[in-house]
């Protein structure tokens, strides 16, 4: 799988950070539900979401614990720290304005 | 940042640098379920086992670079490499051990003088004293204007005229040390000591406490007062540390006192040899005296600056040369910081070996840097290996820099070793006379955090230019071509630099050891006008019996039982009939360097010299007590007149030798035998006639203007006298001229003054020259500190011209070889050689040369008698350095002559 792009970076730790606001998943989780909720279109491969997670957990914004899981054994669950849930907001905030600004560079290009 | 989310992150690193490998195992286990999690997925879609296996492989990857991208996001790599560029570092420095000790022995000599200095520079010169108030306290002395250099206590008029008319001081108070005769009691045998005589608040200024009582305070304060204070030493050797001491009485100067407090000897504000204080009452009207030999210490008013105190007391001394012209014309004041004060004499010496120790460590520096940089040739085999096997130049740099890191810190830790010894050598600067006290020097935090910076500032210096030159490695050449001969000029012509760079600094540390060596060989060679060869020295007291008898102006009036000259004189017959003893004569105190020295003012009978050369219109002089006979013992030249002889007694009249500086001060061009004057303030004092003049012998050893003396007969003294001088009436310096065997003469000596005074022994048994050695001992340590650091320079610079040679002919070995072959001459082939430590050699000393011209003028205040530029020890000195560079040159060039040229061509 080819290195995500700068832009994609940013846009895998809104996706991680978004999936675990609602409750704490373990890593398989996220790649499954991410892949769910896209419609199946966004598949993070394991090659950047495990980096991507390590990285965030030693950012701070989010913790980890090893529990008991539906897969039949213990788990690394991540969970957003309060920090996390506040870059959150940041992160959203940033999407939304760049979204929009794509979109206008489209709609009046 | 959030401070929650701070701790969080300093709890991952920390987690990451204590645990990795539990770290490592979570994640392999983490990518073992997400594994296990797409084989399930696979089986479930229907694939076999094996192929479900591969395919899941296939998607997660190349594990290990997985797992490697994970470890990276902890922000610890910096740590993993740091460790293992040390472990490496430390190999490599494990794998050459003579480069090792060169370099961290050099450092280390660098790094622990420049701690030791940094040290005590920081505790004598930059810290307040450790008292209360400190940044207000002053001490306050008199100058000649004329010249401003030979400072001089105060006297009582001007005391009296501060405390009157300045409103810049709280307090001024008054001390004056000098010998006290202690009288026997309870089976300890009289005995005579230095005591100190204070003004009530004297003690309250220095903040001190007594160990045991009290100090001296304000209700010591009238003239009746018998409170004694005594000094833990006194108290020790004499009273065996008795906790029942308070209030014991025991007779001072004649005077029964009580004991009402023990110093500790931690108490450094007086003479340490200072074993008791006495309250000094200072009469309102006593303003009479015009001698200067008064301490003055005194606390400013708070918001009142020195320069305002300054300002304010040079009002008062023009008001008082105009009201007595006679004591106060050509007089000034100056006003000081107390830690100035104290530590002022040592800023120079301090200053001088800070920039010697500088220069030091500069030259270690370039000699490391400059080994360092003919490993980095050596090395870059492994270097371009290194490069092409994808490391970065950054971490090349970073490897490299490492390694000098390495050598710095242990030349830093070696370093505190030479520091622990500096600091106690500098401490041994500590001058005996005056107020010796170096406030808490020791090793503290700041002396180990000086330490480690100079450690890490030194690897900076050294280490960074090679490290850099070494990663501008093409790494296609080395590992091509094995010979490194005629590439890389440039890096030759750096080492060259460095080399001469450190000939020249040590060049200027060796013309700066010149010129104080010369200027202590001058000194301690200079006329003294007395002979010291051969002539043995001790010293003989009788305990004054005094009874005061009342006050006059100021000062206890004593009266003398018996004087203590009959003593005398039979001591000095005796002596005079002991076999081997070819002449005696005896001084009151010993002629040069005396600790204690009587300072008295004349009144001429005569009008004074008119003023020529404005010199002050002092009429003090220094006062001895002499023997008949003391001029031809010692050999002093008597220019004019005749010695003392046996005619004058006290019923002839009183007659008096001057020396040279008196005998112009006070008549001037006049002939100054007949001439009478008389002695100030001493009741019963008669007028004196000047019956000699002899030569100057010079009152301080460092003193380069002569003082005025005046030499009086022991005989020819009043039986009473007031004043702080008491205690010259009871003692002699004798001198002894022999020309045999020193130890029998002792021997006889001892058993002669016993014959008269079985339970006075003598004491101080000395050579003349001894005694004037003692002096000098501070003069000749600071030559050696400095002359160590010069020749630890020297060799370091040899070790720099001999490495870069040495070095050169290993790297032209094949050229040498070619040339030896082709019959070049041996001439030919040290020129080779030489070309290049001729070049060095003279530009080092050139830029030495200049160097030591602009730097030695911080050392110009403390030559004698030679200049800063003395051409002389320019040209030796550097001469001495050149034969030191040869020297170095011997072993490589006679490599390079060695050299055989058939195994030559073949290496490689």
């Amino acid at each position: 799988m080819p290195k995500p792009a700068d832009l994609l970076q940013g846009t895998l730790d809104l996706l991680i950070l978004r999936t675990l606001a609602r409750e704490p998943v373990h890593g398989w989780g996220i790649s499954k539900r991410i892949q769910q909720l896209s419609g199946d279109v966004l598949a993070v491969g394991q090659g950047s979401l495990y980096p991507a997670l390590h990285r965030l957990e030693n950012q701070g914004w989010i913790t980890s614990e090893w529990k008991g899981s539906d897969l039949g054994r213990s788990a690394k669950f991540y969970s957003l720290t309060k920090e996390g849930r506040q870059q959150l907001e940041r992160e959203l905030e940033n999407w939304k304005r760049l979204s929009v600004a794509v979109g206008l560079v489209i709609k009046r290009a | 940042m959030t401070l929650l989310r701070l701790i969080r992150i300093a709890g991952q690193r920390l987690r990451s640098i204590a645990r990795p490998s539990r770290l490592d195992a979570d994640l392999e286990r983490e990518l073992a379920i997400h594994f296990d999690q797409l084989v399930l997925e696979n089986l479930a879609a229907g694939m076999p086992p094996a192929e479900a296996r591969r395919a899941a492989r296939r998607t997660l990857g190349n594990v290990a670079s997985l797992t490697e991208e994970c470890r990276d996001t902890r922000g610890v790599n910096w740590l993993r490499d740091l460790r293992q560029d040390v472990v490496y570092g430390v190999r490599m420095l494990v794998k050459h051990p003579a480069f090792t000790a060169v370099a961290v022995l050099s450092l280390a000599i660098g790094i622990g003088a420049n701690t030791a200095i940094l040290g005590v520079v920081q505790s004598v010169l930059i810290d307040d004293l450790p008292l209360p108030d400190a940044d207000r306290l002053v001490v306050i002395r008199s100058v000649p204007l004329a010249n401003p250099a030979q400072v001089s206590g105060a006297s009582l008029l001007e005391i009296f005229a501060w405390r009157d008319r300045s409103r810049a001081f709280d307090a001024i108070e008054v001390s004056i040390a000098g010998p006290r005769d202690l009288g026997a009691d309870n089976g300890t045998p009289a005995d005579r000591i230095t005591g100190q005589s204070v003004t009530a608040g004297w003690f309250a200024t220095f903040g001190a406490q007594a160990l045991l009582g009290r100090v001296l305070t304000q209700a010591d304060n009238h003239p009746g007062s018998d409170a004694l204070v005594i000094s833990q030493r006194l108290w020790e050797s004499r009273y065996g540390a008795d906790p029942g001491i308070l209030n014991r009485r025991i007779r001072v100067g004649g005077t029964q006192m009580t004991i009402v407090g023990v110093m500790s000897r931690d108490f450094r504000f007086s003479d340490p040899r200072v074993d008791c204080w006495v309250p000094l009452y200072l009469l309102p009207n006593q303003t009479a005296g015009g001698a200067r030999f008064f301490g003055v210490t005194a606390r400013l008013k708070p918001g009142v600056t020195v320069d305002r105190a300054q300002a304010d007391l040079n009002g008062i001394a023009a008001q008082l040369a105009q009201e007595r012209p006679e004591l106060q014309a050509g007089w000034g004041v100056r006003v000081r910081p107390l830690g100035e004060a104290l530590f002022g004499w040592a800023k120079e010496p301090l200053l001088t070996l800070w920039v010697a120790a500088a220069l030091v460590l500069l030259i270690a520096c370039a000699n490391v840097g400059g080994l360092l940089l003919s490993r980095a040739s050596a090395r870059r085999r492994e270097i371009a290996l290194r490069v092409s096997l994808g490391a970065g130049r950054a971490r090349i740099v970073r490897q490299l820099v490492t390694e000098s890191v390495l050598l710095s810190l242990a030349g830093g830790v070696l370093g505190l070793l030479v520091a622990w010894w500096g600091i106690r050598g500098l401490m041994a600067l500590t001058p005996p006379i005056g107020l010796p006290f170096i406030a808490g020097v020791g090793f503290d935090v700041r002396v180990l955090a000086a330490a480690a910076a100079l450690s890490f500032a030194s690897a900076l210096v050294f280490g960074v230019g090679p490290a850099f030159a070494a990663s501008h490695l093409n790494p296609i050449l080395p590992l091509k071509e094995p010979d490194p001969a005629a590439a890389h000029g440039d890096r030759q012509l750096a080492r060259t630099a460095l080399v001469s760079a450190q000939l020249a600094l040590a060049l200027i540390l060796l013309i700066g050891t010149g010129l104080l060596a010369n200027s202590f060989l001058r000194l301690s060679r200079r006329d003294l006008n007395f002979d010291p060869s051969g002539l043995l020295t001790f010293e003989f007291r009788v305990p004054v019996a005094q009874r005061p008898i009342g006050q006059h102006r100021g000062f206890t009036y004593f009266e003398m039982d018996v004087p203590p000259s009959q003593t005398m004189k039979r001591v000095l017959e005796r002596l005079r009939a002991v076999p081997g003893a070819d002449s005696v004569a005896a001084i009151s105190f010993q002629p040069v360097n005396s600790l204690i020295l009587p300072v008295m003012d004349v009144i001429l009978e005569h009008q004074m010299a008119p003023q020529r050369d404005g010199a002050p219109r002092s009429r003090a002089a220094a006062y001895f007590l002499i023997t008949p006979g003391l001029f031809h013992t010692i050999r002093t030249p008597l220019l004019r007149g005749r010695d003392i002889d046996n005619r004058d007694t006290a019923q002839t009249p009183w007659v008096a030798i001057v020396n040279e500086t008196a005998a112009r001060r006070f008549w001037g061009d006049a002939d100054p035998i007949g001439r009478r004057f008389t002695l100030d303030s001493v009741p019963e004092e008669q007028p004196r006639e000047v019956i000699g003049v002899v030569k100057d012998i010079p009152t301080r050893h460092g003193q380069i203007d002569p003082q005025p003396v005046i030499y009086a007969s022991y005989l020819q003294q009043p039986l009473r006298y007031r004043g702080p001088w008491a205690g010259m009436f009871g003692q002699m310096t004798f001198m002894v001229r022999h020309a045999g065997d020193v130890r029998g003469l002792i021997a006889a000596a001892r058993s002669a003054v016993a014959e008269i005074e079985p339970n006075r022994p003598i004491d101080t048994i000395m050579t003349a020259q001894q005694r004037l050695n003692f002096g000098r001992e501070r003069l000749r340590y600071r030559v050696f500190l400095v002359g160590t650091l010069a020749a630890t320079a020297a060799v370091l610079a040899a070790i720099g011209v001999y490495g870069m040679l040495a070095y050169a002919v290993s790297q032209r070995t094949r050229e040498i070889g070619i040339r030896k072959a082709l019959g070049a001459s041996t001439l030919e082939l040290i020129l080779l050689v030489g070309r290049r430590a001729v070049v060095l050699t003279a530009a080092g000393l050139t830029a030495g040369c200049v160097g030591a011209l602009a730097l030695t003028r911080l050392i110009e205040s403390q030559l004698w008698g030679i200049t800063a530029t003395d051409p002389a020890t320019y040209v030796s000195v550097s001469l001495v350095l050149v034969v030191v560079a040869f020297l170095a040159c011997l072993g490589p060039t006679r490599q390079a002559l060695a050299i055989d040229p058939t195994l030559a061509l073949r290496r490689d």
